[in-house]
């Protein structure tokens, strides 16, 4: 049972980053602050962790009209603080949910405290109805969103347990990757993932229903969902690639999105293994994936590098994308044997 | 103690394995030995911005620096 949600301020619980503008800082972020309302009336206990000076903190309770029970600005890392919070507030780290918009804080927490449960705002929106928060009435999709996260926390223990490398980790939880052709019925997950997914999304926009249903009628397009699955959880489709057919020539990929969900489980390595494997078998030359570069995809940037694609740094406009290429002769990435595509 | 061991050091602190103090300066950490993937590789980055304010995210497009260790320290060495 949650009784203490730590939150992030900029992006998370603002609508805006406090240090771009602190003499009109952005409004609080409205459905955010219903949820803590909600919560509040509980008894659950709210707390603050930002990369920000005090002042935000207090502007932060103005806003929302939210007394919080502690609140760590500064630069130490977010596991800290929050150890931090849960030592001063008397409770153990499993009673402890944090949300942050950023990912990799998010990784960063969840690496260093697998007990705290970590959100995403657009989960944490959810949450009054997961059982964790002791809501009046829980629905069958709250539960098993939240069956998902208590998955995802007993494999984290247990991968922190475990001895072996990753690769022998995965094998033996039982990981599934299967990589299969979209179909109609996958039209609304690819939109909620294309929405959702602004970290682990290439190309940085999202499509709507339309536009993907256009692409799963096109001949010309190649669309790929990735769904995982291991012993703990059935985690569904957590990831999508479209690759335009183009004879012997360079073939381009658009869209790889991935659900922040996967990473970590060898999924965005898989698909992109696969995306060099099918176009190579369909007669391709090159494989070319257009990337935004931003602070915030670094692992796109890596697992495109680990899958043998490099980008001039001569040819980025700043703030633009950069055309990641590899050459499609000679040996591919290997599909793991836990795969199928 | 030398930058790359200090670096081997953050490695076995991300993944979790300790073993990894011990990885040679040349050993792959991507597919190789070390198996490193994008979300350890992508933590490892964030350790070594802040101890030693080198961004090499920010640097290095291609992300070539994290090839090895030695790789890697030779980057932050010629920064810092």
């Amino acid at each position: 049972v949650i009784k203490c949600v730590v939150w992030d301020i900029d992006n998370t619980l603002l609508d805006g980053v406090y240090l771009e503008s602190p003499e009109q800082p952005p409004p609080a972020d409205p459905t955010l602050t219903a949820v803590l309302r909600e919560l509040a009336g509980r008894g659950i206990l709210h707390a603050l962790a930002s990369r920000n000076p005090p002042e935000a903190a207090r502007y932060v309770a103005a806003a929302t009209g939210i007394q919080f029970a502690a609140a760590e600005c500064g630069w130490d890392s977010k596991a800290t603080a929050i150890g931090r919070i849960a030592a001063g507030l008397g409770i153990g780290a499993d009673a402890v949910a944090f949300v942050d918009d950023d990912m990799i804080e998010r990784a960063e927490v969840a690496a260093s405290l697998p007990e705290v449960l970590v959100l995403t705002p657009e989960d944490a929106a959810e949450v009054p109805q997961w059982p964790e928060f002791s809501p009046p009435v829980v629905t069958a999709e709250a539960r098993r969103r939240s069956q998902l996260y208590a998955a995802r926390q007993r494999r984290q223990a247990e991968a922190a347990a475990f001895g072996g490398s990753r690769d022998e980790f995965l094998r033996h939880v039982g990981t599934r990757v299967v990589i299969a052709s979209a179909v109609p019925a996958d039209v609304p997950r690819l939109h909620e993932l294309s929405v959702r997914t602004h970290q682990l999304n290439s190309g940085g926009a999202a499509l709507t229903a339309a536009e993907i249903a256009g692409l799963l009628g096109s001949p010309a397009h190649i669309v790929a969902t990735v769904t995982l699955a291991d012993s703990f959880a059935d985690d569904g489709i957590v990831g999508c690639a479209v690759m335009e057919r183009n004879g012997a020539a360079a073939w381009p990929v658009p869209v790889v999105m991935m659900s922040c969900r996967a990473l970590g489980r060898g999924v965005l390595e898989a698909l992109l293994a696969w995306l060099c494997r099918t176009a190579a078998g369909a007669g391709a030359t090159e494989l070319t994936v257009p990337c935004l570069v931003t602070d915030r995809n670094v692992p796109m940037r890596l697992a495109l590098a680990a899958a043998g694609l490099r980008a001039d740094p001569g040819a980025v406009p700043a703030g633009g994308r950069a055309l990641f290429t590899r050459s499609l002769a000679g040996p591919l990435p290997e599909l793991p044997d836990w795969v199928r595509g | 103690v030398s930058l790359e061991r200090e670096l081997a050091q953050l490695l076995a602190e991300v993944t979790g394995h300790p073993e990894l103090a011990g990885l040679p300066a040349e050993a792959r950490l991507f597919g190789g030995e070390a198996g490193l993937d994008s979300l350890a590789g992508t933590l490892l980055l964030r350790r070594v911005h802040q101890r030693y304010g080198v961004d090499v995210a920010a640097e290095d497009l291609n992300l070539d620096a994290l090839e090895s260790l030695g790789t890697l320290a030779a980057f932050v060495a010629e920064r810092v």
